[in-house]
């Protein structure tokens, strides 16, 4: 399996109860899980326990064959090869689109480095925008920034903190469609996580719901259909 | 990165430079300090511009180059009693005979064993194991109003406690060392017992509770707060040559008493000068104590601030010549050191703020 | 916990976070030691006579300059913030500049002005024959002492209760307006209770400076805490009572500042949104308009027109006896100990706020407290530890060259490096607040953010956390700079050879009872203060922007 998790387990400080309690899934390559969840179930936990933000009291956690978490060691998170999106964005205020896009490219030379940028804001459409700051831009573009941001250094696993919470009903429909179509474009497996079913069900090829820091149930989505992870897919 | 690594090394640059740029002036003196090398280390409580004068003069006679930490009297005596055998110190000059009896006490001062010492200050002003030596003398005096006070009705300190000054005698507060060392003459010459009922008294004449410091005890006089005041002399001097004319107006309408000239003297006080007893430096530290007891320093050196001059060569100022010639306190300065901390308890008990 | 959580903790930030604590404990043990020793005679003398007196006035010096700054400096903010009238722009940062008049030199300045000599009794005597009665006239009393401590130090309030309004409250107080609610109404029923937890932050700041100030009770000779520590010190020899009265001012201090903690409990000074809508100020009609002018303009003027221009006065009065070519070694001087104190100050602050920023855990927590506390060990204790320590210092340095052979050796003790390494402990905290409110104020998500992009602790530090906090950085320089080049005890008690600052010439100048002399040292204190709290206020406020 492309990403392996198994038995984590995570509480937080002087919390008496565990947050995660043996949480364990496998994702094929290609694939796009939703963790769907009520606040407090733990979603948004488990994401930063595979980013490496948080540190769990026990489990493994393996990405593409890399260990990154077991029970004697710990990478931390700039050696994962994990990219996030978070819930607001964090894109750099004191930079540009274009060089929070760049931010993360540090391992390539510089010729790979200026295609990579053109290429990630020709995928997310915001050329035009390159010399624009964060707050000169609406919010489905800042999406669509730290989108490219986190996609630009090809990240083995995406993970995505409640996409769309930040986003009005409208633009929120087109833009679950155009995000879907790019990560199948890039290939990308993804982790996202949401408390909107509709959103899941737009967006993920499973769902997996969450409660009191366990797996409820998962179910496939229609989407799944149409999904065949056996074809590799490459920008 | 390159950009990360130049910003760190920048500000460490700057950071050990700024520090070496510190750290470097002062070598000149730790390390040249540490041997027997040409420079004099001065703790002193006196900053008067006449004095960087008088070094200045020293060092191009001498070639020894003085180093000096200024500083209140009492501050430099406590960090001597921190460093002790270790201090940087090779001479320590401050006012008052107390805090030289102090530094005595705490074993920091060493005798100094020179001739021309002996002979330009005379041995009432002297330590009397030759530890520490008087520069100038100061009086503290009773200052009253020329419009209402006639001088015929002073005489004593004793007698401000009398029921005719009730209300109308002023005095700065008691943590002031010149009071401390006021109460120690007394307790030295009169008694504890009477040392207390004299402060008990004065604290019930007071016209105000005390507070500012000497020059301000003049200027209530002369606004009338009270009647006389205990301050001293040079304080005058300095108002009477004051570039505010106001100051001078107040001086002008004071006049100088000498106390107890009947009977136990006027309380006189001292500045000195010692050698520490670390000192690294003792042959130009000696040097430069002969210097300023020689008459030409002396002179200087008393009359910037309106002091007498221990060296009895020398005239004081024409000021003081002006007030007449008075009789002290025959006590031994040691005394004042002495009796520091009993003065201190008393102010306490009788509540003289 | 398993073992690699363990290793996760001890990286080269704890490493160094600890070593800048270890300065700050070091006096405090010092300090905490010598409270539980045995009692000796003077202490029973101290209890009996002197101690109720220091705890009367030292509590009433601290409520009414609680009371009146926070009057004075809420009411300001408000006025500023909510309603124009004419100058409003000019007095908006006007009105901080009170904070450039260290309140010592308020002190004499203002004891100058008033006495039976100063201008104003002169004139009234010389132009109108009147005589006043002194009483009247009279600053060196407790409450005087309150009346300087109120003028310049209201700032402290005004300014983190004007930022708090400006950004925080537009929505509430417009929401009051909408409701029909009189002005008055809304300050004491929205805006006081609103702003409580600024309030609170800038009183308890007061305080601290009420509590550890040295220069204006001394002038004064008002009895209170800080001058029964030195007067017990250097008048009664007695450093095992001084120390005893220390850690009670600590304790004091400590207490103080666990409330304003408490009260502040989670809140923080700022929302989360950063989204807030400034609030416009609303033009006031009529005789309203000129009776907030005539107040704000009054406030101004008695804080710092007439201080600062009686300080030029004197200036020109002595200004060719004091000013000679050392001056400009005086200036010299104040810069760049000042300056290179700051520096270190605002790397410690750095390194110790990322640190239990990145890896909160309890262990982060307590280094946190513990930084802040170093506002609480009273000057005269950071002296006492800072000589102990240089002298066992050169004491190990000495054997060292001993055994090494070498002929020469470096003396640490009486040079700047202890100096600034007493500064250093005195003045972490200040820096360290600025930086940490700093680091809450743009969260952790930028710095996950960049570590997601493959950049490691260090690297983020430098390329992301830096230029994130720099508005912080910048006013925490701001501030520990104007403190430091203010500051008396530390600087009179540590001096090395040959070494003045202003602040020291200026004081050795007024104890010699020489107050025009002290002018010029001054006024180059408050006009560089005033300049770095201009340069910060449009700093700041093109960021609020």
């Amino acid at each position: 399996m492309f990403v392996q998790i198994n038995d984590l387990h995570f509480s937080y400080k002087g919390a008496h109860e565990e947050t995660i309690k043996g949480f364990s899934i496998s994702i094929t390559k290609g694939e796009i899980v939703s963790l769907l969840g009520d606040s407090g179930s733990g979603k948004s936990t488990i994401l930063r326990l595979i980013a490496g933000l948080e540190m769990p009291n026990q489990g493994v956690v393996v990405v593409n064959d890399c260990v990154c978490c077991d029970d004697c060691q710990f990478m931390p998170p700039e050696d994962r090869g994990v990219g996030m999106v978070f819930q607001d964005y964090a894109l750099f205020p004191h930079m540009t689109v274009e060089k929070n896009i760049r931010f993360g490219l540090h391992k390539l030379n510089r010729k790979e480095r200026n295609a990579r940028v053109e290429e990630m804001l020709a995928l997310v459409n915001l050329t035009e925008f390159r010399h624009r700051y964060p707050y000169e831009l609406s919010g489905g573009q800042q999406q669509r920034v730290a989108l490219a941001r986190a996609l630009a250094p090809k990240p083995a696993l995406l993970i995505l903190d409640e996409p769309f919470s930040n986003l009005d009903t409208s633009l929120q429909h087109r833009i679950r469609d155009d995000l879907r179509r790019l990560l199948k474009q890039t290939g990308t497996t993804t982790i996202f996580v949401t408390h909107d079913e509709e959103d899941a069900e737009a967006l993920a090829d499973r769902i997996v719901y969450l409660g009191e820091g366990k797996i409820k149930k998962q179910i496939m989505t229609e989407n799944n259909k149409t999904f065949n992870p056996q074809i590799p897919c490459f920008v | 990165m390159n950009k990360k690594y130049a910003a760190l090394g920048i500000s460490a640059a700057l950071t050990t430079s700024l520090l070496a740029a510190c750290a470097s002036t002062d070598e000149t003196t730790s390390n040249e300090g540490s041997d027997d090398s040409n420079v004099v280390n001065v703790y002193s409580s006196r900053h008067y511009d006449v004095d960087q004068q008088l070094y200045k003069q020293f060092e191009e006679e001498t070639g020894i180059k003085v180093n000096v930490v200024e500083g209140k009297s009492d501050e430099l005596l406590e960090r001597l009693n921190t460093e002790g055998e270790s201090t940087e110190a090779d001479l320590f000059i401050t006012a008052d005979a107390g805090n030289l009896y102090q530094a005595k006490e705490a074993g920091h001062l060493q005798a100094v064993d020179s001739d021309e010492l002996e002979s330009n200050i005379p041995e009432k002003y002297r330590d009397t194991d030759n530890e520490w030596f008087g520069l100038t003398k100061r009086a503290r005096v009773i200052v009253y109003s020329k419009d209402r006070v006639k001088p015929e009705d002073l005489s004593t300190y004793e007698a401000l406690t009398e029921e005719q000054w009730n209300g109308k005698v002023l005095v700065r507060p008691s943590e002031n060392m010149y009071n401390i060392s006021l109460l120690a003459s007394f307790i030295e010459v009169n008694g504890v017992d009477e040392a207390k009922e004299w402060a008990k008294g004065l604290v019930n004449n007071m016209a105000r509770d005390p507070q500012g410091n000497d020059r301000d005890q003049a200027k209530a006089v002369v606004a009338g707060e009270g009647d006389v005041a205990i301050m001293n002399t040079y304080y005058m001097g300095l108002m009477l040559n004051s570039e505010d004319e106001e100051e001078k107006k107040v001086a002008e309408q004071l006049g100088v008493f000498f106390p107890n000239q009947d009977t136990t003297g006027t309380h006189v006080n001292i500045s000195g000068i010692a050698m520490t007893k670390a000192s690294k430096n003792t042959e130009n530290a000696q040097k430069l104590m002969e210097f300023m007891s020689e008459p030409s320093a002396q002179e200087k050196f008393a009359s910037v601030n309106y002091e007498y001059p221990v060296n009895e060569s020398v005239e004081p100022n024409e000021l003081l010549q002006s007030w007449g010639e008075f009789k002290e306190q025959d006590i031994n300065l040691s005394a004042l050191g002495e009796n520091q901390q009993e003065a201190i308890r008393i102010f306490n008990e009788v509540g003289w703020k | 916990m398993n073992w690699h959580a363990v290793k996760r903790q001890l990286n080269g930030w704890a490493i160094l976070s600890f070593l800048a604590i270890l300065l700050i404990v070091l006096p405090g043990i010092v300090v905490l030691v010598e409270l539980f020793a045995p009692v000796n005679d003077n202490w029973q003398h101290i209890q009996e006579y002197l101690l109720p007196r220091y705890v009367r006035n030292t509590l009433f010096i601290m409520v009414a300059t609680g009371v009146l700054t926070t009057v004075i400096g809420t009411s300001l903010a408000w006025f500023v913030t909510v309603y124009d009238f004419p100058f409003r722009r000019f007095f908006k940062w006007a009105l901080i500049l009170p904070l450039a008049i260290p309140p010592y030199i308020g002190a004499y300045t203002y004891h100058g002005i008033l006495n039976y000599t100063g201008v104003i009794q002169t004139t009234l005597r010389n132009q109108f024959g009147i005589t006043v009665d002194q009483s009247y006239f009279n600053i060196m009393s407790i409450q005087g002492t309150v009346f300087i401590f109120t003028l310049f130090l209201y700032p402290y309030i005004y300014t983190i209760t004007r930022a708090f309004l400006h950004n925080q409250s537009s929505s509430m107080i417009e929401n009051a307006r909408i409701l029909g609610r009189g002005s008055w109404d809304i300050f004491f029923t929205v805006v006081i209770p609103i702003s409580r937890v600024a309030i609170i932050g800038g009183v308890s700041l007061v305080l601290m400076e009420v509590l550890n100030d040295y220069g204006v009770v001394k002038y004064f000779g008002i009895q209170t805490f800080s001058t029964a520590i030195f007067s017990t010190w250097f008048g009664m020899k007695d450093t095992s009572s001084a120390l005893k009265l220390a850690g009670t001012l600590m304790i004091l201090v400590i207490a103080i500042l666990t409330m304003e903690r408490l009260v502040r409990g989670r809140k923080q000074f700022s929302y989360a949104s950063t989204k807030v809508k400034p609030l416009k100020p609303r033009p006031l009609q009529g005789w309203h308009r000129y009776a907030v002018f005539a107040y704000v303009s009054l406030v101004f003027a008695i804080a710092f027109v007439i201080p600062f221009t009686q300080l030029t006065a004197w200036t020109f009065l002595t200004f060719d006896t004091v000013f000679t070519e050392e001056f400009w070694q005086l200036v010299w001087n104040t810069v760049r100990v000042a300056f290179t104190a700051t520096v270190i100050i605002l790397l410690f602050a750095l390194i110790i706020a990322n640190y239990t920023r990145l890896f909160p855990s309890n262990m982060t927590r307590v280094i946190s407290k513990v930084t802040t506390l170093g506002y609480s060990i009273p000057g005269a204790a950071i002296a006492i530890a800072v000589i102990t320590l240089f002298l066992w210092l050169d004491d190990k340095v000495l054997d060292l060259a001993r055994a090494l052979d070498l002929s020469q050796t470096f003396v640490f003790r009486t040079t700047l490096i202890m100096l600034i390494f007493a500064y250093v402990i005195r003045f972490l905290a200040i820096g360290y607040n600025s930086i940490e409110s700093g680091f809450e104020k743009v969260g952790k998500s930028f710095t996950e953010a960049s570590r997601m992009l493959g950049w490691n602790t260090v690297q983020t530090f430098f390329r992301v956390d830096i230029p994130m906090i720099k508005g912080a950085i910048m006013s925490a320089f701001i501030l520990v700079f104007i403190d430091i080049m203010k500051e008396l005890p530390l600087t009179l008690f540590l001096q090395p050879f040959n070494f003045s600052t202003l602040a020291t010439q200026a004081f050795k100048y007024v104890s010699d009872e020489k107050i025009h002399e002290a002018a010029l040292a001054s006024i180059v204190i408050v006009l560089m203060s005033g300049l770095l709290i201009f340069v910060s206020h449009k700093v700041l406020d093109k960021e609020a922007d």
